[in-house]
This record gives C-alpha cells, sequence and structure tokens, in this order.
C-alpha cells in the first residue's frame, strides 16, 4: 500500500482504462483467453482487446442471456471469456444461463459487471443496480471480486482468468485514487487490514474505500482509532480476518454502495452471528430503488460521504 | 454417403425401439418425459450410430461431434441411446431418479460420460452449442455440433437471440434439430404458443432449412449426411415427430409428455413398443 497525506501525490485510476489494459494483458500472457461483448465493447473497455486479438473478441449484440450461453459453450471448449456489459443486463438479464450454465457446470467464464453502485445515478433505477452482489452470492461456485482502485481492478482481472471457475468482477464507473501499489497481486478468499485500529472495525469494500478511509483518518482526529478493511473478494469472503478483527474491536460498521440486504452488510451478519458477540452496524442502502442524481447527489443523498460517514459512525460509537 | 441398405435400417429401428423398451423400464419408478423421448428417438439413433463422430472409449476426445440435448427433459431417450453406445453399462439405467443417481430427471455432465453439458431449463441448448461451434472456428477444427430442441421449448426468446447470432456468425458447423412434436406440457404446441412457420423464422435468421420425417430412418440420415445444407450458413432440420412415437395410447397426446404410469403398465407398454416396431419393419421398401 502506498499512502501520502498530500492530496496532491494521489493518482486517480479509471477503472474502466485499467480494465481495458488489463484485459489486453491477460489476452498476451494467454491464447484462450477471449472477449465477449453485448454491444458494450466501446464503453466496456474491450476496444482495446478488439482491436489487437480480432478474431478473439466476439460481438453478440443486446442479446446478453444468448450471450451467456455461447460464452459457456466457448468455455466449455476451453476458451477463457470475459464477457462485459451493464451491471443490470450482464447480472439479472442472464441469471439462469449464469446459475445452470456457467456455475454447475463451474467454467471459467469472466463476468464484468460495469457501472456498479450508484456510479451512473442519473440513468435511474433500470441501470442503477444495487442489488447486483446480493444475487449473485446466493449462487454456488462462483467468486465475486470488487476491487477498490487502479492496481486491485488490474490484478482482479489477471487472477479472474487464472481462477478455475466463473469469476464475478464489479467494476465502478467514477474515478478511484490509488491506494495500491503498482504490481499488486490479488489473493482470492482474502481481505486486507488497510489500516490497523482498536476502537472499532470498519469493513468497506469497491468504491467506499477510499471514503471509510478518508473517515478514518478524520475519526483519528478525534480520537477514536478505526480498523479499516477492504473486502474486495466478497466470495468467498476472509471470515478470519473479519472475526478477528471484530472479536477485537467489539464494533463493526459494514458500508458499501449497495444494498444492505444481502450485501457487504448480509455477509458480515451472517459471520458474526454465528461466533462474534461484536455489535454491528450497515451502512448502505436499504430495500429500495436507487433515486436519480448525479453520483456527487447520490453519495450525499446516501450518507457516504467522508463527512456523513464520520458523524454515523461517531453516532454508532457513542451509542454504546 | 450412400443411402442406407433395408438391412441397415432394420438394424437402427431394432435399436432404436430397444432403447424406447429400455426407457420404459427405467420408468418403473413411475414417472418419465416419454412422450419427447420418444419422438425425438429415431433421430438420436440416426446421430449415434451413423452420423457423430465419437468414440465412447474416449468420451471427451477433442475433435468430436458435439451433441447438446438443449430439451433436456428428453434425456431418458438420450441415455438409452448412450448405453446402447456402451458409454456406461446399461445398468446404470435402472436407477434412474433414485437418490444420487447418474441419470437424473435432467442430464449432468458431471457424473455421466457422454453427456456433454447440463441441460433441462428450456433455451439454453442453443446459445452453447453455438459457442461450442464457435470455438471450433478459433482451434481450427472441423466438428460439428448437434442440438435438439423441442417446438415447445422455442417459445423462448434465448433460442432466437442464439439462433440471430448462429445466423450473422455464419456458423456453419452448427445443426438445430427441431423435435416438432406438436405438443407440450399442458396441450397442443398451437394453442399453448403457436410456433407455425418454424421453417420461415429460421431462414430469415439466415440458417438453411430442411423439413423431414422425423421418424423416417432413410430420410432422418441422408439429410443429416448432406451437412452444412449451404456453406457458410447453419443447418435448420425441422422433424416433424409423434409424441410418444412407439406406444401407441400415448401418441399425439400431450397427458404423454410427462407420463405418471403404475409399475405393472409397463410390461405391456413394452410389448406394444416391440408390436410397434414389427410395423415400422413392414414399412421398410
Amino acid at each position: 500500500m502506498q499512502k501520502s497525506n498530500n492530496k496532491a501525490d494521489i493518482i486517480y485510476d479509471d477503472p474502466r482504462k485499467v480494465v481495458a489494459g488489463a484485459l489486453v494483458e491477460t489476452g498476451d500472457k494467454n491464447s484462450d483467453v477471449i472477449f465477449v461483448s453485448c454491444d458494450s465493447s466501446l464503453g466496456a473497455s474491450g476496444d482495446p482487446f478488439r482491436q489487437k486479438f480480432g478474431e478473439r473478441h466476439f460481438e453478440f449484440g443486446i442479446a446478453e442471456a444468448g450471450a451467456m450461453g455461447q460464452a459457456a459453450g466457448l468455455a466449455v471448449s476451453g476458451k477463457v471469456p470475459f464477457i462485459t456489459a451493464y451491471m443490470p443486463f450482464i447480472t439479472y438479464r442472464c441469471f439462469e444461463q449464469i446459475r445452470d450454465d456457467v456455475c454447475k457446470t463451474k467454467l471459467n467464464v469472466n463476468i464484468l459487471g460495469n457501472n456498479c453502485g450508484l456510479s451512473v445515478g442519473t440513468l435511474g433505477p433500470t441501470h442503477t443496480i444495487i442489488e447486483d452482489v446480493t444475487v449473485m452470492r446466493s449462487i454456488p461456485n462462483i467468486t465475486i471480486l470488487a476491487p477498490a482502485d487502479g492496481p486491485q481492478y488490474r490484478a482482479a482481472i489477471l487472477k479472474a482468468a487464472e481462477v478455475d471457475g466463473p469469476v464475478f468482477v464489479r467494476i465502478h464507473r467514477q474515478k478511484t485514487p490509488r491506494l495500491y501499489k503498482e504490481g499488486y497481486e490479488m489473493t482470492i478468499g482474502k481481505a486486507d487490514i488497510l489500516r490497523t485500529g482498536k476502537d472499532i472495525t470498519l469493513i468497506s469494500t469497491s468504491s467506499m474505500i477510499s471514503k471509510t478511509m478518508e473517515a478514518a483518518d478524520a475519526l483519528a482526529g478525534q480520537g477514536i482509532d478505526a480498523e479499516v478493511i477492504n473486502a474486495y473478494c466478497l466470495k468467498p469472503i476472509d471470515s478470519e480476518t473479519i472475526l478477528s478483527s471484530a472479536s477485537k474491536t467489539k464494533k463493526v460498521i459494514t458500508i458499501e454502495e449497495h444494498t444492505t440486504m444481502g450485501g457487504l452488510g448480509g455477509i458480515v451478519a451472517e459471520l458474526l452471528v454465528k461466533d462474534c458477540t461484536a455489535k454491528l452496524e450497515m451502512i448502505g442502502i436499504q430495500d429500495q430503488f436507487a433515486v436519480v442524481g448525479t453520483y456527487d447527489e447520490l453519495l450525499d443523498y446516501y450518507g457516504f460521504t467522508p463527512e456523513k460517514l464520520v458523524k454515523r459512525i461517531g453516532e454508532f460509537i457513542s451509542s454504546f | 454417403m450412400p443411402d442406407l441398405s433395408n438391412e441397415e435400417i432394420k438394424g437402427l429401428i431394432e435399436k432404436s425401439y430397444k432403447a424406447r423398451a429400455n426407457v420404459l423400464k427405467m420408468m418403473k419408478k413411475g414417472e418419465g418425459h416419454i412422450g419427447g423421448a420418444f419422438s425425438a428417438l429415431d433421430i438420436m439413433t440416426v446421430l449415434y450410430n451413423c452420423i457423430l463422430k465419437h468414440d465412447p472409449n474416449k468420451p471427451k476426445w477433442a475433435d468430436r461431434d458435439r451433441f447438446i440435448l438443449s430439451a433436456g427433459h428428453k434425456v431418458m431417450g438420450l441415455y438409452a441411446t448412450l448405453a446402447d453406445q456402451k458409454y456406461f453399462d446399461e445398468k446404470v439405467l435402472w436407477t434412474y431418479n433414485s437418490l444420487n443417481t447418474r441419470v437424473p430427471m435432467h442430464p449432468d455432465e458431471k457424473v455421466l460420460p457422454g453427456i456433454e453439458f447440463p441441460t433441462g431449463s428450456l433455451g439454453h441448448g442453443l446459445a452453447v452449442a453455438n459457442g461450442i461451434a464457435l470455438s471450433a472456428r478459433l482451434d481450427k477444427k472441423d466438428f460439428k455440433v448437434f442440438a435438439i430442441l423441442g417446438d415447445g421449448e422455442c417459445a423462448e426468446g434465448s433460442v432466437w437471440e442464439a439462433a440471430m447470432s448462429a445466423g450473422h456468425h455464419k456458423v456453419d458447423n452448427l445443426i438445430a434439430i427441431v423435435d416438432r412434436n406438436g405438443f407440450q406440457v399442458n396441450g397442443a404446441t398451437e394453442d399453448i404458443m403457436d410456433s407455425a412457420l418454424f421453417e420461415d423464422k429460421f431462414k430469415a435468421f439466415g440458417w438453411e432449412v430442411k423439413t423431414i420425417d422425423g421418424h423416417d430412418i432413410s430420410s432422418i440420415y441422408n439429410t443429416l449426411s448432406s451437412i452444412p445444407f449451404k456453406t457458410g450458413r447453419p443447418s435448420c432440420i425441422i422433424a416433424d415427430t409423434i409424441k410418444c412415437k412407439g406406444l401407441s395410447f400415448g401418441e399425439d397426446k400431450f397427458e404423454f409428455h410427462h407420463w405418471h404410469c403404475a409399475p405393472q403398465e409397463i410390461d405391456s407398454a413394452i410389448d406394444l413398443v416391440n408390436k410397434q416396431k414389427k410395423e415400422e419393419y413392414a414399412k421398410i421398401k
């Protein structure tokens, strides 16, 4: 991890550009890697791959159910497809194909869900899916990755090609400040402690990591020593790291740009209820369709700005 | 390829009707999707005995032709055919629908050699078959991929997504066989969701289409021997068939899509199937 106290030094990465580069990189390493698009190759990181590898790109049109089945057919013959589209269309629209054709068969189909969370909020609730983790994690055999920054996005793509089985990668639209070093390698089933602390455990993921880290800095100024865990691998979840931290601090808050119902909040609740006495608070979106707004407006509306996170975390701590 | 001799046709009828008798024996636990299994069995018999490039001793042979049973509920016919081909011991058939069986009501590729892909939910198989066919193009292999679909199944939109893609990508090593038996779970296909003009629909998506009698062994063989019908286009065979073909009291009855039977009905049903076999012999010209 690289840490800078000077905001001018912070590097911001565009997830789509990082993913585009990583797809070409993994395509170079493995000639079985192919790219499948649903009229989504340009906006969704596939164009450099398409230009470089030509026939290894398959365009299946605005027909995600058929595309997912065809990706499964390509994978059963040893290909390693990366299939991509807007988050709702590449999850809900083809959900049964994911379940039956990709996950039951445990094929190496890598599903890139674009524009997760609130990142395209002005497109409205048809495009703003805040339940993808909930539905996707219900399927056996799938690995779910939610990178937090540029190096993690690159590492997730490279790792997805190697994992024996389907991988679902959540890709955010907004630029993200870099936290990890270049060349970072991702381990499946792990979570990273980005910051150690003793007073409270903040478990966060994807786009919320940088906001959580800012909140933790501000909390330190108030004398609150927060531990921050990056749950970049939502399935399988790193229960050991989470339970160990929760046992230490006895207070846990999950933070996600997603519904807490079956999302990170639900995942952590499932862990804690079994063998930990820590108190849990879930910060996220409740059981509702997202309202419409720009990303910044929505961050404020749902209380995801560092300032609002600090307030909410402080209230939780002072409730004891 | 030369036409089949009368002796060869008789041999194929023998296999097809032996498979039907074995399907009935599998049903001794009281149920099974017999209607679609029987309507597709003559096609499956010709495929496995005469058309498919395959080796039961090497079910994962890289150059084999692939067979995807998109209408997965017809699988009893496939199980009986695969057992006859010695993909596994015939005794496996008698475990149909038992706890942890290798021959469940819908096929599972993880537990049974010869099953290429698990199916059961309708509308998936043609897309998977097209993906496999496209992989052959990437790997510069010349194997073909055959998929059997039900006519009722073709109400699923994903069938047409796959059909559109196969036409667009000019996948001429893909063959879709629509088992048009005219009935589905709740009644006649034309009453549930009229699938008329299949030929025109597939043609409109860029396929080359032929319609055959799906119980005429010679016709099935000659048609399957002339694939691709046209270079650069996927091939579609609309096979007009009879639901539950071979069991006289079940023929053309939607109630026999999934037959709940009493165990004591099985032996007399097998007798009827064997009687029908002799009538099929008599039809050989």
